[in-house]
């Protein structure tokens, strides 16, 4: 990025402080994993658990293989926080820099690290899943890391990350009602509990690209539209456990089938974020400024249109085992 | 931050219309009388698909323009590349869908990831339709 890219970051440090961190929870307001979690000092542990794994043994394998998906996305959250520290202008230079954007991406790393830890202890706990094999996958996908093709661009990045902070705000959301159906009220909290941090996040990041789309429209404008055609890469894309070389698109499918995340999410984010920053209101864009705006803007029915032909072609899909569950199968 | 679950949104493979090997299939014998491409005569070697029909040809290169929003003067003939035309993978799958409704056909995702250029398609489609009549 050039340099006076990245100096909008410098000059919008004093907003990002009065804007931004104010969305960030202070620690002793913040929920944490042990408030979810049978509480091994009390006399009642054991039963807690026992109830815990009875109601866990009601919820079908096709649930669990998409909750722990999650799980290994959430633990994955060194890649992330790396990925911040990435986009030129926002990065944390020294670890414990206090730039608004460095207290931001340590921050937020802080409150995202305890859904890792919630839904590992809870998928631990459970006794429905095999721990080992998970814990290979979030060693191997932390060692793969991702790449969105953010470019060390933080316009890409905050366009990046707005986009996923929704997609997983819908997706928990989604697991939670799942629960809810499987008659785990607890798990339901769990994963509404974690739904909820996303949502803030996803309004603090949204805010920041709202901001670039005030002070600089056009770049914006097309570095959302060049971000949409390289499409949002999930940043689990990478996963493997060792067995399967398909394991993310048949963990996919499966969250696509159960209605957790689909393409049909996909493209309602992209509208709602059209809507949100307002794209199709802008003025004053240059040529390729308004191909850009007229790509975007365009883009979410083509998507939809797409994936009915999709869904009216789909054939029977297969059963496939997931090594999460002990290689147990689950329809696709 | 990112947790979703989720759908990298796979488009159909046309997007490997960037690749360069096409598999070239060799078509009906008997329907060939001389095609377009310049096979030699006398030789054995059908490099060539069979020729669609130039009706079949503007066509595709009709809706291709469409889809593309290409100025009336810019040239696409049987020869032009999808991918030279500016199609990314979202075009490719729609022109896909707007010839399988023009002509009343289905393709098969194995077949589209032959598609590179205007003929390809056309030669496809010719194929469809004698296959459905058959």
């Amino acid at each position: 990025m050039p340099p006076q890219k990245i100096e909008i970051f410098k000059s919008l440090e004093d907003w990002a402080e009065n804007n931004i961190l104010t969305y960030l929870k202070p620690v002793e307001k913040c929920w944490q994993p042990h408030d979810f979690l049978p509480d091994p000092t009390s006399d009642g542990f054991y039963d807690r658990v026992k109830e815990l794994r009875e109601r866990a043994k009601e919820i079908p394998d096709d649930y669990f293989v998409v909750l722990v998906g999650d799980m290994i996305t959430e633990e994955a959250l060194p890649t992330y926080q790396t990925m911040l520290n990435t986009l030129d202008g926002v990065q944390d230079e020294t670890g414990a820099s206090l730039t608004p954007w460095a207290i931001w991406t340590r921050a937020w790393t802080a409150e995202e690290n305890r859904h890792g830890d919630l839904l590992n202890k809870y998928l631990y706990l459970s006794g429905r899943v095999d721990m080992r094999q998970i814990e290979k996958t979030i060693q191997y996908l932390i060692g793969s890391g991702m790449d969105p093709r953010t470019e060390n661009n933080p316009y890409l990045g905050f366009i990046y990350t707005s986009f996923q902070e929704r997609a997983t705000f819908i997706s928990h959301g989604n697991t939670a009602r799942l629960a809810k159906e499987h008659g785990d009220n607890n798990l339901a909290q769990i994963c509404g509990n974690i739904a909820s941090d996303e949502k803030r996040h996803e309004t603090a990041y949204t805010k920041i690209v709202e901001k670039l789309f005030e002070i600089d429209p056009d770049a914006t404008v097309q570095t959302f539209a060049d971000m949409m055609r390289k499409k949002i890469s999930m940043p689990a894309h990478l996963m493997y456990d060792g067995r399967d070389d398909n394991l993310f698109d048949n963990f996919s499918a499966v969250a696509q089938r159960l209605g957790v995340y689909t393409a049909k999410d996909y493209a309602d984010i992209l509208e709602f974020l059209v809507n949100k920053w307002k794209v199709t209101e802008i003025n004053g864009l240059s040529a390729e400024g308004r191909k850009a705006q007229d790509y975007v803007c365009g883009l979410a029915p083509r998507i939809r249109k797409l994936e009915e032909r999709a869904q009216g072609r789909a054939k029977q899909a297969p059963k496939v085992p997931f090594s999460w569950i002990f290689d147990r199968q689950v329809q696709l | 931050m990112a947790s979703s679950t989720g759908l990298s949104l796979k488009f159909s493979p046309l997007s490997t219309s960037f690749k360069q090997n096409k598999v070239r299939g060799i078509c009906n014998v008997n329907s060939v009388s001389l095609p377009s491409r310049g096979m030699r005569l006398g030789s054995l070697r059908l490099r060539v698909s069979c020729a669609a029909k130039p009706e079949t040809v503007d066509k595709v290169c009709s809706i291709v323009r469409k889809q593309l929003a290409l100025p009336k003067d810019s040239p696409v003939t049987g020869e032009s590349k999808f991918s030279a035309l500016g199609a990314d993978s979202l075009d490719t799958v729609e022109i896909v869908m707007g010839l399988e409704e023009e002509f009343g056909i289905s393709v098969e995702e194995e077949s589209a990831q032959h598609i590179l250029t205007v003929q390809d398609a056309a030669d496809l489609i010719e194929k469809l339709v004698e296959q459905k009549s058959a």
